[in-house]
């Protein structure tokens, strides 16, 4: 256990619902001992990661970086917030609409497989 | 003009750019002609290790934008099998030019044959559907040549020139019109952005989509797994897979009027047909016109477009005659599509021919003698 | 404080087809950190280079990797993924082509092309990820497997040597050569970065973690922290490897920048220079 303040303040280690897997390589390769196995499983069954010990996170970003399923992020301002913000809004949102428009021509059913 | 010389310069005309190739008797001069003719209107020629990479370079240089094609003989056309699965399922436009010798395997290497008709249909494994034509002089491996480009670009599909020995190493006098006599069908770009394009779901009463090139910023994949209308792998998904195998299969076959071409001769009065193609036609003519001589009724029809196999046309001549000859270089293979397609209305004889050599106009005409008795 | 429910990192963001991840890896699965090294690479030359750049890949569980790419890419057949590249770069020599391979593609395969992509020095930048044998049909023998490894093809040991693909590569005329594991990830990175810029075929080796099968069957350790540990104290140096014996080299992975020379003309310079000669 380590139990040295960190001279780094992170706001938030978001792990997603959506893309872990639970290897853990995140605990593996965390040097500070902030991360522990939750006791729940989420709505995928898995037991993510929690930053228990976010205090002593030195945002040294090895648990990001080994991360293979791009499901975790270190947080350390409130201006790295505001950038994934405007990254979704700038490279990802624009092609979500296309899905829809897809699906509403699908769904009428497609001409050549009529009669 | 050498059948193989006219088949080159035609390709430079339709706007072919690309040709990776591999040497293989008797397709070689294609291959020796591009090298040199290729660099002069800034196209690229390359050598490639062997014939699985000649197919998938063509089909990278396809999806580069460019027109591409390569040329083979069989044992090498076997071997493009897998790449031509490719080019199928990312609708690729590419032509493959097969000049056809004797097999199996390494065969009869400097004889023609027709024995790769039903490869050319069915090879790769799957469901798909595949345009080929055949040639049966040099004049028409010209003016095919750039038709097989049009038709590659217009149904983003391969596009197979089924040649032989024979018609590639034909001399003959070819005539070249004017430039802008020649109709040449160019790839059609979309005109809507990335965002809004959906690279595998075409607009309806359309069979395909505009096809952007690599590097355009449309973000497409190309993708070898059955995928859905975004490229997408889709794992098991039964519904998509229908869409996509259907679409493929019917943007061929549902528009076998507008892409057939044949040629009928002395048909109107006549109660025997001989069905052939490629060099085979040309001894079937001259049988024709000496039963013809004869006071023999024979008629001929040229199959142009052997796939998508045009059953109407095969079935309207079996109403109207008593016997069909089929005469082929091979031991009878479009023979069987005949006599499906002519529904029992008329007597189907098979002529086969292997062993490397051209039926003599008489092995044609004793059998239109015994069919007319 | 962001929502975790939908949450994902923020290269994912930029650079792939969220729609469609979480991707279809096992846990742990080093392909995932392969094709963050590659984002990083691109994260630091610049969105001008990634806009410029179209992926290749074959088939495998390495095929699928840059197909998350928001970039146009092609999933080709196995093993023919760089005879479809050398004509993309041919066709548009103004674009990057990155081809990624596993080991069937790249040494099984594909071997011909790879010896010829390299004796072309074509301008390309091959990402070649193996994993020691062929994951994506369930754990059989590969070029790479080690000697004696018990793979699903292999039950009483592997019998046949493996491919130094570093030497082959050398032989046949590549010009820019690397080989790292996932665990080293910021070289890596680096190296990726210098191939994308290296004029000429440049070829960088990543040996990944396949837990699923590589760690079950042939180190025994499926659990991908452990293969991660294996990969960190199993490499070695290039430096330090100069002085050991053969024989401690075995099973060791040898990880280094092995070969950066510019002496070697690129094809598309060669062919540019061919079609002036053509056309005078």
């Amino acid at each position: 256990m380590i139990d040295i303040a960190s001279p780094v303040k992170v706001r938030q280690i978001a792990v997603s619902d959506k893309l872990c897997k639970g290897c853990y390589l995140c605990i593996w390769a965390c040097p500070w001992d902030v991360f522990e196995i939750s006791k729940e499983r989420n709505w995928r069954g898995v037991k993510k990661p929690v930053a228990v010990r976010i205090e002593q996170c030195r945002a040294c970003r090895l648990c990001e970086w080994y991360c293979p399923d791009f499901a975790l992020q270190v947080i350390v301002s409130e201006e790295e917030e505001k950038r994934i913000k405007e990254v979704e809004e700038k490279y990802e949102k624009p092609w979500f609409d296309r899905l829809k428009k897809r699906d509403k021509i699908i769904s009428k059913g497609v001409w050549w497989l009529e009669d | 003009m050498q059948g193989d010389e006219a088949l080159v310069e035609g390709s430079l005309i339709a706007g072919c750019r690309f040709f990776a190739g591999y040497p293989i008797t008797p397709a070689t001069e294609i291959a020796e002609r591009m090298s040199r003719r290729m660099p002069q209107v800034g196209g690229i020629f390359m050598q490639m290790e062997d014939e699985l990479a000649s197919i998938m370079a063509i089909i990278g240089a396809s999806w580069a934008g460019r027109k591409a094609m390569t040329a083979t003989s069989g044992p090498g056309y076997s071997l493009m099998q897998e790449g031509l699965g490719y080019a199928i399922i990312t609708e690729a436009p590419i032509v493959i030019t097969d000049v056809q010798r004797g097999g199996p395997s390494t065969g009869l290497v400097t004889l023609p044959s027709q024995g790769d008709v039903m490869q050319a249909r069915w090879g790769s494994h799957g469901d798909y559907a595949m345009i080929t034509l055949a040639p049966s002089s040099a004049q028409d491996m010209f003016n095919l040549t750039i038709k097989s480009f049009n038709l590659a670009e217009q149904y983003r599909n391969p596009v197979v020139i089924l040649a032989d020995e024979v018609i590639a190493h034909v001399r003959e006098p070819v005539k070249i019109p004017p430039l802008d006599e020649i109709e040449i069908v160019e790839r059609r770009k979309p005109d809507v952005p990335p965002e809004e394009y959906i690279p595998y779901l075409p607009n309806p009463s359309e069979w395909v989509t505009p096809m952007p090139a690599f590097g355009d910023g449309y973000n497409v994949l190309a993708e070898s797994v059955m995928h859905d209308e975004f490229g997408h792998r889709i794992g098991i998904n039964h519904a998509a897979a229908e869409r996509m195998i259907k679409r493929l299969y019917y943007k061929i076959e549902k528009n076998v009027e507008k892409i057939a071409m044949y040629e009928k001769r002395y048909l109107d009065d006549s109660d025997i047909a001989v069905v052939s193609y490629g060099s085979t036609a040309r001894t079937a003519l001259r049988a024709v016109r000496e039963a013809r001589k004869l006071g023999i009724k024979v008629g001929l029809v040229r199959l142009i477009t052997i796939w998508p196999f045009y059953d109407k046309l095969i079935e309207e001549v079996a109403s109207q005659v008593k016997a069909i000859i089929v005469p082929e270089m091979n031991m009878g293979k479009i023979v069987r599509e005949v006599e499906r397609a002519s529904r029992g209305q008329a007597k189907v004889i098979s002529v086969p021919k292997v062993g490397g050599v051209l039926h003599h106009p008489d092995d044609i005409l004793s059998t239109i003698k015994m069919a007319e008795r | 404080m962001l929502s975790e429910a939908n949450f994902e990192h923020i290269l994912a963001k930029k650079y792939m087809r969220t729609e469609i991840m979480p991707h279809a890896f096992c846990p742990g699965c080093g392909l995932g950190i392969i094709e963050r090294i590659i984002l990083m690479a691109f994260e630091e030359l610049g969105q001008e280079e990634w806009e410029h750049t179209v992926f290749v890949s074959g088939v495998g569980c390495s095929g699928w990797a840059p197909l998350y790419f928001r970039r146009d890419a092609a999933h080709t057949l196995h093993g023919r993924a760089l005879a479809f590249a050398t004509a993309l770069k041919v066709s548009r020599p103004n674009l990057n082509v990155i081809v990624v391979m596993g080991d069937g593609d790249s040494m099984g395969i594909g071997g011909n092309h790879l010896i010829h992509a390299a004796r072309r020095n074509i301008n390309l930048t091959a990402i070649i990820a193996t994993n020691m044998l062929y994951s994506l049909t369930g754990g059989q023998m590969a070029p790479t497997t080690p000697e004696g490894a018990r793979t699903q093809t292999t039950p009483y040991g592997n019998i046949e040597p493996n491919f130094n693909l570093m030497e082959l590569l050398k032989a046949a005329g590549a010009t820019y050569l690397a080989k790292w594991t996932t665990y080293h990830f910021i070289q890596a990175k680096n190296s990726i970065k210098k191939a994308i810029e290296h004029k000429g075929f440049a070829a960088v080796e990543i040996v990944f973690q396949c837990p699923t099968f590589a760690g079950r069957y042939i180190l025994g350790k499926p659990d991908p922290r452990d293969m991660m540990q294996w990969l960190k104290e199993n490499s070695i140096p290039l430096s330090a490897a100069k002085n050991k014996s053969p024989e401690e080299l075995k099973r060791k992975i040898v990880i280094g920048e092995y070969l950066h020379r510019t002496d070697r003309k690129e094809y598309t310079e060669r062919l540019k220079e061919l079609e002036e000669k053509a056309r005078r």
